[in-house]
């Protein structure tokens, strides 16, 4: 391992090694094992790979690794208090937006990106940020049923 | 009606927050000890003799521990025709084949290595088109295939690409045209596709020293796997583990064996480390399976009454280099080309053809709508020859009750209420005005009607066992995959009704092993609910039967004075004598110590009822079980650019009972989703050469968000026999009408006839030109 940096990843900073090739998902998955965070299609096309760096959502196979030197880390291992899953999850797990999961986290941490940060966020801006995502299994309509929920329940507790 | 507790609702997944959560184990997340990675080298070539394969400069790259090739490789393998090799030896056949690989202490590593290795190829002719292997100078691409193993209902045409020629023939064949009125012949292609999961195929295979042999691997077929490697390296099946942790979608391409030979193969040159391969998405597309391929010539012949009489379809099937999986692909193509409607005479014929691409697999649906894009495009071409409504001219021909199929099944009432599901779609699609066209668009709509048989096999069965713990709980374990589909939802329910116990009781397995897992052939087929379920219901009796006996002795009276209610077992007559249910599950133990009965545990199975093979003529009890349904769209032609954009689908199958509301919509949502891909966008497109030059994910277009249209699904539910609680399967029905229905519905918009699929903007533009000419 020829390179070393530090990032916060969940919370916690964290100092890792890693060779000069890696993108940031080969760190998280197999320098941090931190294996929520798939891997699909190798060229950010599939979205399964989205994790939120400094409060965007971002695509983590096609960002070095050195990008996230200094940055904060959140994936979708960092959500849940606990046995206290966070209001995205649990909408989309009981949405029927789950059928296989794989492009699951990636979707959750997208919401997670556009919510967080906007949890007014608009129609069309969740349509750009869930169309960023390719799910092969479920025709989508649950995972909008889903994000929506999500957005109801964010938005109370904010209240 | 009976009414159910558990059965219709709309339970959660058990597996939502292991997904939800990150923490669901899929394969790339196994983590092993002393773990090894490889990296396989593919041919620059589609169709070439090996000449020579250089490994020496690859071996000295950084972290190389071995250099694979399929040099003295002796065994082929395939479980209906053993055509395949774990590494290409003399020759490759398709650009995917696996020519050598490296294996090395990261994978990173294991692919730099690969451009070391030198391979000297003379290149020969390529096909990848079932036509044009079938020429009569066509090369060989399996010079050898009279020498291999194949099942003895299956039959090569020696000499040529030929590696399997299916005949149905019913009442007098061809010569019943001569009873036909009105005759019409139309050709379709259905093309190569991909699944396209969301994860990609992967393997570990671990060779160890007390040879025993453990695997992990994207697969549905996990038994499968462990009696071809079994055979393969001459240990017995009890010594093959394989594992099947949670699966990324399958929609197919992760039956059968498919990369797990040739990962076997590399590992075995490193016995005693376990060694990984997870595919790269260009690899999913080029090494995996592909779908379709399916070209349909169609005659059909009907009555001026519009009584269809009779039909022959002649299937083109570009199988790929090796036919091992293609050749029932194509069989389920040829007999149900027909559709659900019945033909006095029928002359059905599929052919299996060799050809330079990666071999062709299942994919949901199974050779259903890669046929049925012909029947149904052909039953509004004969209806308009005839000067019918298409819908009427589709109902007057029905295979419903008393009817009889291609393949000479007599269709009962619980075979479905087709003429329902047509009449509900009817209304939905035709029951509002049409939008005039305009400025931008030109609209149209149209509906189709369809039906799937299940792929049977002789031993087609799936096992069940079931526990009852001390405290009334129960565990189920089953051999069936968890692809997405929501089977462990399915089994917790169908459960729950049998065992008459909450689902909260009720707790599923999560991977399967076949160290502790029961026997499945495989999970394929939308067979597992209506299998699956008979085996749970089976099981759920014999758990309840020992109880009862164990009860008997315990209240000193006769077991059928007892009543089983879940909680307690109490006399009928007296029930305030009774004894709890929990107080059973280890036998009871009484109050000296003494335990009577036994361990509350049972163990079943369950398989399609009297399935056979086919007979001679390629009729016989091959389908068993039926699914019908109809379908609509209505959709909008953008003049302009010619996109078409589907407006808004509907889909009405009848499924016998709706186990779960919620998954079962989930199920038809996604599968019409990948069948409007098909039919618009998707395509694995080969150059001259048989490269694929679009093995990504950003040039294979799967429809994403913004293109899903608002689709209405509704139910008909006439129970079945099979089935649990009278369901039946659904799986994969929700793919077949999407083609033909927007192909029908182009024409509605704008009197161009289209045959093939997938219909680009490009197609559709040049199909409005065409309509100017018309005009």
């Amino acid at each position: 391992m020829a390179e070393r940096m530090t990032f916060t990843i969940n919370g916690k900073e964290q100092t890792v090694d890693y060779e000069p090739e890696m993108m940031l998902l080969d760190v998280l998955r197999e320098v941090l094992n931190l294996t929520g965070t798939k891997h699909g299609c190798d060229n950010s096309t599939c979205g399964t790979c989205t994790v939120v760096m400094d409060g965007k959502a971002i695509k983590s196979c096609n960002t070095p690794a050195a990008k996230a030197a200094g940055t904060s880390i959140v994936t979708v291992e960092g959500l849940a208090k606990g046995m206290e899953l966070h209001p995205i999850q649990k909408a989309i797990s009981e949405s029927g937006a789950v059928q296989c999961g794989f492009c699951t986290p990636g979707i959750v941490m997208e919401l997670y990106g556009l919510l967080e940060a906007n949890p007014d966020a608009n129609e069309v801006e969740m349509t750009n940020a869930l169309n960023k995502h390719l799910c092969r299994c479920t025709g989508y309509e649950p995972i909008r049923d889903g994000a929506l929920i999500a957005q109801t329940m964010i938005k109370e507790t904010r209240k | 009606m009976m009414k159910y507790k558990y059965i219709g609702q709309p339970y959660n997944r058990p597996d939502a927050i292991s997904k939800v959560t990150g923490k669901a184990v899929y394969l790339d997340d196994v983590r092993l000890p002393d773990l090894l990675h490889t990296a396989v080298l593919r041919p620059q070539f589609a169709h070439a003799l090996i000449l020579s394969v250089e490994t020496s400069e690859a071996e000295k790259c950084p972290g190389v521990v071995k250099v694979v090739t399929g040099k003295d490789c002796k065994f082929r393998y395939g479980d209906n025709i053993k055509d395949l090799q774990p590494m290409a030896v003399t020759k490759v056949r398709y650009i995917g084949d696996p020519v050598a690989a490296v294996i090395a202490d990261t994978a990173a590593h294991a692919r730099a290595a690969l451009d070391k290795i030198k391979v000297e190829y003379k290149p020969l002719p390529v096909y990848t088109d079932a036509r044009d292997a079938m020429a009569k100078d066509a090369a060989l691409i399996h010079e050898d295939m009279d020498d291999y193993w194949r099942l003895p209902t299956l039959k090569q045409a020696s000499g040529t690409n030929i590696a399997n020629t299916y005949h149905l023939v019913k009442g007098r064949g061809e010569e019943g045209f001569d009873e036909a009125d009105v005759i019409i012949e139309e050709e379709f292609n259905y093309p190569l596709g991909s699944c396209a999961a969301i994860e990609p195929h992967g393997t570990i295979v671990w060779f160890k020293e007390d040879r025993t042999i453990e695997v992990w691997s994207t697969t549905i077929c996990p038994f499968i796997i462990r009696e071809d490697l079994a055979h393969s390296y001459d240990v017995p099946v009890s010594d093959v583990r394989v594992h099947t942790p949670d699966l990324g979608g399958c929609f197919g391409y992760k039956s059968d064996v498919t990369t797990e030979q040739t990962i076997a193969w590399i590992a075995s040159f490193v016995p005693g480390r376990p060694v990984k391969w997870v595919g790269t998405r260009e690899e999913d597309f080029t090494s995996t399976l592909l779908a379709h391929g399916i070209r349909t010539k169609m005659k059909m012949g009907a009555k001026k009454d519009g009584t269809l009489v009779a039909i022959k379809s002649i299937i083109y099937h570009t199988g790929g280099a090796y036919a091992d999986t293609a050749v029932n692909v194509t069989i389920a193509s040829t007999h149900n080309s027909t559709g659900p409607y019945e033909y006095k005479h029928c002359d059905l014929t599929g052919y299996t053809v060799y050809t330079n691409t990666p071999a062709v697999g299942a994919y949901r649906g199974y050779g259903h709508q890669e046929s049925q894009i012909a029947s149904e495009r052909m039953m509004d071409l004969m209806a308009r020859k005839l000067g019918m409504n298409p819908l009427e001219f589709r109902k007057k021909n029905f295979l419903s009750e008393g009817k009889v199929n291609a393949v000479g099944e007599t269709m009962w009432k619980h075979n479905g209420n087709l003429l329902e599901c047509a009449n509900r779609v009817e209304k939905m699609v035709f029951g509002k005005p049409k939008p005039a066209e305009d400025e931008q668009f030109v609209y149209g709509r149209a509906m189709v009607t369809v039906m799937k048989s299940p792929k049977g096999a002789p031993f087609s069965t799936k096992g069940c066992y079931m526990k009852m713990n001390n405290d009334g709980s129960v565990n189920i374990n089953m051999g069936g995959a968890e692809v997405g589909q929501g089977l462990r939802t399915v089994i917790k329910q169908v459960a729950a009704e049998a065992l008459k116990i909450p689902p909260e009781q009720i707790r599923i397995y999560t991977e399967i092993d076949t160290q502790y897992s029961p026997y499945e052939w495989q999970t394929i087929g939308s067979m597992f609910t209506t299998q699956g379920g008979r085996a749970i219901i089976r099981a759920a009796d014999k758990l309840i039967a020992g109880l009862m006996s164990t009860a008997a002795q315990v209240l000193k009276t006769d077991v059928d004075y007892l009543e089983y209610d879940g909680e307690f077992i109490f006399l009928q007559n007296d029930p305030t004598i009774r004894v709890a249910v929990a107080d059973l599950a280890r036998g009871y133990i009484t109050s000296d110590g003494i335990t009577i009965g036994d361990l509350a545990q049972s163990v079943s199975d369950a398989r399609l009822p009297r399935y056979s093979n086919p007979d001679k003529n390629g009729q016989g009890s091959i389908g068993v079980t039926y699914t019908m349904g109809a379908q609509g769209v209505d959709l909008k032609i953008e003049k302009k650019s010619g996109k078409v954009i589907i407006d808004h689908y509907y889909s009405v199958f009848d499924v016998g009972q709706v186990i779960n509301p919620l998954q079962i919509r989930g199920s038809v949502l996604g599968g019409v989703l990948m069948s409007i891909g098909a039919a618009l966008t998707e395509e694995v497109v080969f150059d001259k050469e048989g490269r694929i030059t679009n093995p990504h994910l950003f040039k294979y277009h799967i429809p994403t968000y913004k293109e899903a249209p608002v689709q209405t699904i509704e139910f008909v539910e006439t129970p079945d026999p099979i089935g649990p609680f009278g369901a039946r399967g659904i799986g994969e029905h929700s793919v077949i009408g999407a083609a033909p229905a927007i192909l029908n519905a182009i024409y509605d918009a704008i009197g161009v006839d289209l045959f093939e699929i997938p219909v680009t903007p490009d197609k559709v533009k040049a199909a409005l030109e065409a309509r100017k000419e018309l005009k």
